[in-house]
C-alpha cells in the first residue's frame, strides 16, 4: 500500500498536467499580463508614495507626501472641481440616457436600430477627436458654433473655456451632450426584459401612464441605473482627456481635476512620489464612494 | 348584469411579411351573468386572443363586444370592469404580496381602511395571510398563482378572465386548484371566462364550454351535451380521453358495413341515414361503448364483431384494448375483468345506440 501511494500521486499529477496543462498555459498569459502591467505598477506606486522618488536613489520619507498633499490648496481645489464635475454630470447623464432610451424603446424596430447605432457612434470615436470638435464649438470668437448660436438671440460671445466662471461648466456641458450610447444599449436591454404582461396587468389595475412609469418601469430598471451610477462616478472621478485637450486645467486651476493634477505632478513637475500619493487618495475615494452607493441604493433593488 | 357577448368578432394580425392571419374568425356567443364558461381548443386556436379582446388588451378587427349592457369596443381595459389572471401570473416582482394585491385599489384611490380590509379578505380566502410581506420570488408556483387570483378578487370586477392559470402547476396542485377554483366561483358569484387547452379542465370547471379550432368556434354547449352530442368530428375527437374512435363505414339499406362485419341499424338510425344509402360515412364511438363479449352486463349483444387485439393496457380501474378495424386502430375501454390478450382475436360488442355518425366530406355530425 505505502509503496503504491507515491506512484499514484505522481501519476495523478502527471494526468492533471496532461489533461489541464493547456488550460493552465492559457490562464498563464492573462495572469502574467496582470502581474506585469497592473499589480507591479500598483505596488511600486504604493511604495513610491512613501518615497522621495528619484530614478537613481529614492529615499523613504514615510507619510510626508500624504501630509504635503493634504496641505496643498491646489489638491483641494482639484478635489472640489472633480466633485462638482461628478455631481453635475452623472445624474444628468443618467436622466438623459434614460429619457432617450424610453423614447427609443417606444419606436418601431427599424428606428430603434437606427437610433441605437447613431447614438452609439460617439463611443467609437476617440476622446481626443471629440475634444477637437468641441474646441471648435467653444471657440471664443463668434466663429464658434455656440457663440454664433448666442448671436442669433442678440447675446454677446462668451469666452467659454478661457475664463474661470464658465470653463468648468463648459466641460460639464460637453459631457452632457457626449456619449450616451453604451447606457442606452443597457437600458434598452433591460427595458426589453420587463415582461409586457406586467404593463397589461397594470392597465387592468387602473394604473396611469405615470404610475406605470414610477411603480413598474423605474423600479425594475434600478439595477441598470445603479450600474450606470457606479461606473459613471468612477469614470467621472478620473476625468482627464477633455481637461488635457481643452483647458489644461486652467484658467487659474478652474478645471484642474484630480486626474489632471496627478498627471501634472508626475509628468510636468516629476514629483512621482507625490503623484503616487495623490493616486492612492483618489483610488481610496473611488472605492469609498462606490461602496456607499452600493450600500445605499442596492437595498431595495430587485435583481 | 355582467353578461359578455361577442357579435361577429374577428381578429386579424399582420405578420412580418405583411400577410394577414385570422386568429379569430367571426365569433358569436353570449356568456350569461354568473356563468363559468371555458374556452378550450388546441394551442394557437385563438383562445387567448378572444380573452384579450374581452379585456381590451387587443382591439378586434371588426364586430362588437358587449360587457354588461355596454358595447365596450373602444373602452380602455381599466374601464371595462374586468380582472384578468395571466398565464405567467404577471405579478409585480419588486412589490410585496400586499402591494401586489392592493395596487389596483390604490390606483382607484380607495380609502386605506377599505383596501386593508379587501386585502385581508382575499388573503384569508386564498390562505395567503402569512405571506403578505413577502416578494413573489419567495413564493412557490401554487402560492404565486393564488396571489394572481387574489389580485383579481380584491377588485370585485364584473367579469373574471383567466388565461390558462393552472398550466404552470404540477399535476397534483392543478387538481387541487381546480377544485378550489370551482368553489371560488360559487362563493364569488361572478362571471368567469376561463381559457385552457386541457379538455379535462374544461369539462370539470365549465358550466358551458366554447370549443375552438383554428379561430373558429366549433360548438358552444354544456359538458354533458358536448360529450354526448358533439357537432362535428373535431369536437368529438377533442373532448374525451381516450378520444372517440372514428371507423370507416358504409350504409347499405338498413345496415352499415364495417370491414366485413354488418350491423343492422335501429329504425331511427336507418331513417336518419337514408340519404347516405350506398355511401361512405364515419361511425364515431367512444371507447367505453365497446365491450368485450365476456363482460358486457346490460348491453344488447346485437352488434358484435371479431377483431385482432394489438395491445392491452392495464390501468387498474379499467383496461384499454387496442385493436384494428381496416386501417384504423380502435380503442376500447373495458372492465378490468374482461379477458383480453394481445395478439389474440376477440369478439367485441358495439353499443350502437351511443354511436354517432359523421359525413366524411364535411366532418359534421349527421343529425336526425
Ligand atoms: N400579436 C400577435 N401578432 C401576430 N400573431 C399573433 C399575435 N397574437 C397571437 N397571434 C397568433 O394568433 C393565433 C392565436 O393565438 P392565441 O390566441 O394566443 O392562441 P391560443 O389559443 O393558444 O391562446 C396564433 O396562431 C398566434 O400565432
Ligand atoms: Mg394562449
Amino acid at each position: 500500500m505505502t509503496t503504491i501511494a507515491p506512484n499514484r500521486v505522481r501519476s495523478s499529477a502527471g494526468r492533471l498536467w496532461r489533461e489541464y496543462g493547456w488550460a493552465y498555459l492559457f490562464i498563464l498569459a492573462p495572469v502574467l499580463l496582470f502581474l506585469v502591467f497592473t499589480l507591479y505598477p500598483v505596488v511600486s506606486a504604493l511604495i513610491m508614495s512613501f518615497q522621495q522618488y528619484n530614478i537613481m536613489n529614492s529615499t523613504w520619507i514615510g507619510f510626508d507626501n500624504y501630509e504635503r498633499l493634504f496641505q496643498d490648496a491646489t489638491f483641494w481645489k482639484s478635489m472640489r472641481n472633480t466633485v462638482i464635475f461628478t455631481v453635475c454630470t452623472v445624474p444628468v447623464n443618467i436622466i438623459i440616457t434614460f429619457v432617450l432610451s424610453y423614447l427609443i424603446y417606444q419606436m418601431k424596430t427599424k428606428w430603434q436600430t437606427f437610433f441605437k447605432a447613431t447614438l452609439y457612434l460617439p463611443a467609437v470615436a476617440s476622446g481626443v477627436t471629440i475634444s477637437i470638435v468641441w474646441l471648435a464649438i467653444f471657440d471664443p470668437t463668434n466663429v464658434g458654433l455656440l457663440n454664433r448660436f448666442l448671436e442669433w438671440f442678440g447675446l454677446d460671445p462668451v469666452i467659454w473655456l478661457g475664463q474661470s466662471k464658465t470653463a468648468l461648466f463648459s466641460l460639464i456641458l460637453m459631457n452632457w451632450l457626449g456619449s450616451h450610447g453604451a447606457g442606452i444599449i443597457l437600458y434598452l436591454a433591460s427595458m426589453g426584459g420587463v415582461p409586457k404582461s406586467l404593463y397589461e396587468a397594470a392597465d387592468i389595475d387602473h394604473a396611469s401612464g405615470w404610475t406605470k412609469f414610477t411603480r413598474i418601469t423605474w423600479p425594475l430598471l434600478k439595477p441598470t441605473t445603479l450600474y450606470l451610477l457606479v461606473t459613471g462616478v468612477i469614470t467621472s472621478f478620473q476625468v482627464f482627456i477633455s481637461v488635457y485637450m481643452m483647458t489644461q486645467g486652467g484658467p487659474n486651476f478652474a478645471t484642474t481635476t484630480i486626474a489632471y493634477l496627478i498627471y501634472q505632478t508626475a509628468f510636468q513637475f516629476y514629483e512621482f512620489g507625490l503623484a503616487s500619493a495623490q493616486s492612492f487618495v483618489l483610488a481610496f475615494l473611488i472605492i469609498l464612494v462606490s461602496v456607499i452607493q452600493f450600500k445605499y441604493f442596492s437595498s431595495d433593488v430587485e435583481y | 348584469m355582467a353578461r359578455v357577448e361577442f357579435r361577429n368578432v374577428r381578429k386579424q394580425f399582420d405578420d412580418q411579411n405583411k400577410q394577414t392571419f385570422t386568429a379569430v374568425a367571426g365569433s358569436d356567443f353570449v356568456i350569461n351573468d354568473k356563468e363559468f364558461v371555458v374556452f378550450v381548443g388546441p394551442s394557437g386556436c385563438g383562445k387567448t386572443t378572444s380573452l384579450r379582446m374581452i379585456a381590451g388588451l387587443e382591439q378586434q378587427t371588426s364586430g362588437d363586444i358587449v360587457i354588461g349592457e355596454r358595447i365596450v369596443n373602444n373602452l380602455h381595459p381599466k374601464d371595462r370592469d374586468i380582472a384578468m389572471v395571466f398565464q405567467d401570473y404577471a405579478l409585480y416582482p419588486h412589490m410585496t404580496i400586499r402591494e401586489n394585491l392592493s395596487f389596483g385599489l390604490k390606483n382607484l384611490k380607495k380609502p386605506k381602511a377599505y383596501i386593508e380590509q379587501k386585502v385581508q379578505e382575499a388573503a384569508s380566502i386564498l390562505g395567503l395571510d402569512d405571506m403578505l410581506e413577502r416578494k413573489p420570488r419567495e413564493l412557490s408556483g401554487g402560492q404565486r398563482q393564488r396571489v394572481a387570483l387574489g389580485r383579481a378578487i380584491v377588485r370585485d370586477p364584473q367579469v373574471f378572465l383567466f388565461d390558462e392559470p393552472l398550466s404552470n402547476l404540477d399535476a397534483k396542485l392543478r387538481i387541487q386548484m381546480r377544485v378550489e377554483l370551482g368553489e371560488l366561483h360559487k362563493r364569488l358569484g361572478a362571471t368567469i371566462v376561463y381559457v385552457t387547452h386541457d379538455q379535462v379542465e374544461a369539462m370539470t370547471l365549465g358550466e358551458r364550454i366554447v370549443v375552438m379550432n383554428k379561430g373558429v368556434i366549433q360548438q358552444v354547449a354544456s359538458p354533458t351535451e358536448l360529450y354526448a352530442n358533439p357537432r362535428n368530428m373535431f369536437v368529438a375527437g377533442f373532448i374525451g380521453s381516450p378520444a372517440m374512435n372514428f371507423i370507416d363505414a358504409r350504409v347499405e339499406e338498413e345496415r352499415i358495413r364495417i370491414d366485413g362485419a354488418e350491423f343492422v341499424l335501429s329504425q331511427d338510425a336507418a331513417e336518419g341515414l337514408k340519404s347516405y344509402n350506398g355511401r361512405e360515412i364515419i361511425l364515431g364511438i367512444r371507447p367505453e361503448h365497446i365491450y368485450g363479449e365476456d363482460f358486457a352486463p346490460g348491453v344488447s349483444t346485437e352488434h358484435q364483431m371479431q377483431a385482432h387485439i394489438k395491445v392491452v393496457e392495464h390501468l387498474g380501474s379499467e383496461n384499454l384494448v387496442y385493436f384494428r378495424i381496416g386501417s384504423r386502430t380502435v380503442t376500447a375501454k373495458v372492465h378490468p375483468e374482461t379477458k383480453a390478450y394481445s395478439n389474440l382475436s376477440k369478439q367485441f360488442i358495439f353499443d350502437l345506440n351511443k354511436a354517432r355518425y359523421f359525413d366524411p366530406a364535411t366532418e359534421e355530425r349527421i343529425d336526425w
